[in-house]
């Protein structure tokens, strides 16, 4: 048999374990471990304990990274932080609205960009932030899209994006370079997100939404909120100010130290146990998710089905690749959320290599337009999350519906910045 | 009762998973790599002689110091600085267990980063170890990885900041021990141990460092010879002997000046010696590899390498032939042959001249099992392990 039709059969056998298991209504992690599994019986290998475990593995770093970084924006929340920063901002600027929105929009933008997961900017400021946007006259429907775009974005934002971080290891790339290709797209789209779907509607009672928004503690000030992000900048800086006399400790250790900041200055007593719990049971879906696309991958490599993606992907007609990034990468991310980085990313970063283009701004580019898929079936995780913590109550639909011209921005940046990458070098500094 | 029915049935899969797995990544972790002491070999050490740092971690590895018949200058062979590309380590393990310096010195390295041999990649699917096949037999090796074992070397920074040069470098490459040169006595372990490599090249006054790898195909620095500026002279003799005379095409490319840790340009830069690094293909290195074997690494058979080769996406050839094994080791054991007969020529009065070890041809033809040494028929004291 020769290895397309072998690789072919196994990817058969692993699509059709993984529809079986998501007809069942099995997770979609559990589903993709069942996927890998039946893929790796079938390619031949049995159920090798070895290479299960290896590929649990390959995103230990990255799940640190996750769990650290939420613990310090739970106890942020936890504390009245986030609340005190909200609800200074609306009172200051709740009648100066381009000023407001443009400062919900960072805020939005803060949580996932340090955690690199969407997710993390629903729970933490989504909630929030649409008492802010309802409050202005927004409606429920567009506030809903706007924290779903804005937190996908947030998600894509330096310094942590997992789709480029995890695509960046598969062609041995260093993730150095990304932080401006990836800033300023999703600056310039999450603005654009905020005023098209923001910008009109009209102003509801401002009191009542001040009333609505929760009061953080007394003895909270602006001090309290931001030692902890010096903390956190202050390692970075120092690490790399004096990289060969500090102490190697690692994105994750940083997040905890910021965290532990954060405890130690509230003004209020919190539970650290329970806080780190709650941060665990918030996370377990995406963690498992990431153990799992490690499992995918390894058993998809180990098979060959990874090969056969890329090379069929590297040899199609570079035309056709341009004109179908916009449904390729969301539909990859719906059905493999994170684990469309390595299985279509790298076979797509190394075209573009070999096409000549900047891999970093490409992979930029690519890294906008993902976070899409996650308001898709069949995972969907994110969508369904913001709409339930917005309290938008309409169809499934008409939510998707309001997301469409945001999106569409969105894959026009993210295409562009891909076909145009070369000429967009210089944002890499490099 | 029924949730806890459940979680106590994924707790005992979780855990044979773990206690089988476990023992694999134990056993591969010390598998027992045995090396038959060449006649040639007249001392064997270990690196924590030049920096005692390194001494009881997982880089204090052996080196090999075959001493000639005549004076002359010395030569080092680093195998293993990414041990997943195996023709390295083998060619130099043929130099351990069959070289006779007849002039001048040799050293061999066959573990270099020996913390990377001792772990697979995670998310690569690579087979633990695989055997070349012997007259008596066949010998184990392991496969091992490019970066040091994060057991070894753990965390990653938040990005790699190189020592001197303050170039930024991926996070990873941290345990990359070819983008730690020239090393630092108070960093990493991958940091000092490229430190007490350039401290034994400095002591040991070596004149030529070649430092073994191989390359994906799709990388365009492949089937070449990258030198540093103090070695032009030399590799494009070098260059120029094997594509004329042995039949195979060995490319010339210049160590780039501004781009640190490499073993290529620091070396040369930190060191009197002159920094020579040898690239190969190998397949098994691209992502757009078919299955992940054993069978693939050694034969260097891939139908979707060969695939993305005619769209002209590699920058080495390949056929339905694939790049075996012993062609990957014969190209270096010619290379490092030629290196010094070239030597030779410009210095005279400082020859190197080793015998016993097989060249391109020879290799191919006999394969690299034919001169892997019995353990069992070592003699008393000559057989250790890697």
């Amino acid at each position: 048999m020769d290895m397309t039709t072998y690789a072919l059969i196994v990817l058969g056998v692993m699509v059709l374990f993984y529809a079986g298991a998501k007809l069942l209504k099995l997770s979609t992690e559990i589903s993709m471990f069942i996927a890998a599994a039946a893929g790796c019986v079938a390619g031949g290998f049995g159920f090798s304990a070895r290479h299960i475990a290896e590929g649990a593995m390959t995103y230990l770093d990255i799940n640190l990274i996750f769990i650290t970084a939420t613990l310090f924006m739970n106890i942020l929340k936890e504390s009245g932080g986030v609340a005190f920063v909200v609800r200074g901002m609306f009172r200051r600027f709740r009648r100066q609205r381009a000023i407001l929105l443009v400062l919900l929009t960072i805020l939005l933008l803060i949580p996932g960009a340090l955690t690199g997961a969407g997710s993390v900017t629903v729970l933490i400021a989504g909630g929030m932030v649409s008492t802010v946007l309802l409050g202005l006259g927004v409606p429920k429907v567009k506030t809903a899209a706007i924290v779903f775009i804005v937190a996908g974005l947030s998600a894509a934002a330096p310094p942590i994006s997992l789709w480029a971080m995890m695509t960046a290891a598969g062609v041995n790339m260093p993730y150095v370079g990304f932080f401006w290709p990836l800033m300023l797209p999703c600056l310039v789209a999450g603005l654009l997100t905020m005023f098209i779907l923001g910008w009109r509607g009209a102003p509801a009672d401002l009191e009542r939404a001040l009333e609505e928004l929760p009061v953080p503690p007394a003895g909270m000030n602006w001090l309290k909120i931001i030692l902890p992000f010096v903390v956190f900048l202050g390692l970075i800086v120092v690490g790399r100010t004096w990289p060969h006399e500090t102490v190697v400790t690692g994105l994750p250790l940083m997040f905890l130290c910021a965290a532990l900041t954060s405890y130690v200055l509230s003004p209020q007593k919190m539970d650290l146990f329970q806080i780190s719990q709650k941060t665990i049971e918030q996370l377990l879906p995406l963690l498992g998710t990431l153990t799992c696309v490690g499992i995918l991958v390894q058993i998809m490599t180990l098979t060959g089905v990874r090969g056969l993606l890329a090379v069929t992907t590297v040899t199609l007609p570079v035309a056709l690749v341009f004109a179908t990034l916009f449904i390729i990468l969301p539909v990859s991310e719906a059905v493999l959320m994170w684990g469309a980085a390595p299985v279509i990313g790298v076979p797509l970063i190394l075209l573009f290599n070999t096409m000549g283009l900047n891999p970093i701004v490409a992979l930029a580019g690519m890294s906008i337009i993902w976070p899409l898929g996650d308001a898709l079936p069949p995972t969907a995780i994110i969508g369904r999350l913001t709409v339930d913590v917005t309290g938008y109550q309409g169809s499934y639909g008409q939510f998707l519906k309001a997301c469409l011209i945001p999106a569409v921005i969105m894959m026009i940046i993210g295409t562009l910045m891909v076909v145009y990458s070369k000429q967009l070098g210089f944002l890499t500094g490099l | 009762m029924k949730a806890s029915i459940r979680k106590l049935g994924f707790s005992i899969a979780g855990l044979v998973l773990l206690v089988v797995s476990g023992l694999s990544f134990y056993e591969s972790r010390h598998l027992k790599e045995p090396v038959v002491l060449s006649d040639g070999v007249t001392q064997v050490m270990k690196l924590s002689k030049y920096f005692p740092d390194i001494e009881g971690t997982a880089n204090d590895c052996n080196i090999y110091v075959l001493e000639g018949k005549e004076p002359g200058a010395t030569l080092c062979i680093l195998g293993g600085t990414h041990p997943e590309e195996p023709a390295g380590r083998l060619a130099a393990w043929l130099f351990a267990e069959n070289g006779v310096m007849m002039k001048g010195r040799l050293i061999v390295v066959l573990s270099a980063n020996r913390s990377a041999t001792t772990v697979t990649r995670v998310g690569g699917a690579y087979p633990p170890d695989f055997i070349i096949p012997s007259p008596w037999g066949g010998q184990t090796f392991r496969l091992g990885d490019r970066w040091s074992n994060p057991l070894d070397q753990w965390p990653d920074p938040e990005v790699y900041i190189h020592y001197p040069s303050g170039q930024y470098l991926a996070y990873l490459d941290s345990r990359n021990l070819n983008r730690c040169w020239p090393g630092r006595p108070n960093g990493t372990l991958t940091e000092k141990t490229a430190y007490a490599f350039l401290e034994m090249i400095k002591k040991e006054k070596v004149d030529v460092v070649i430092d073994l790898h191989e390359a994906e195909l799709q990388y365009p620095v492949i089937s070449t010879i990258v030198t540093h500026e103090k070695g032009q002279e030399l590799a494009a003799v070098v260059s120029m002997t094997l594509t004329d005379l042995e039949g195979f095409k060995m490319g010339l490319e210049f160590s780039p000046k501004n781009l640190h840790g490499l073993s290529h340009r620091e070396i040369g830069d930190y060191s009197d010696a002159i920094s020579l690094l040898f690239e190969a293909p190998e397949p098994f290195l691209d992502a757009t590899r078919g299955k992940t074997t054993t069978d693939q690494l050694l034969t260097g058979k891939d139908e979707f390498v060969v695939k993305a080769g005619k769209h002209g996406l590699l920058f080495e050839k390949i056929d339905e032939k694939g790049w075996p094994i012993d062609v990957r080791v014969g190209r270096h054991t010619s290379a490092i042959l030629q290196t010094m007969a070239s030597w030779t020529e410009v210095h005279p009065e400082r020859p190197l001249l080793c015998d016993n070890v097989p060249r391109y041809a020879e290799v191919i033809e006999k394969g690299i099992g034919k001169f892997l040494q019995d353990p069992a028929h070592g003699k008393p004291g000559r057989v250790l392990f890697e």
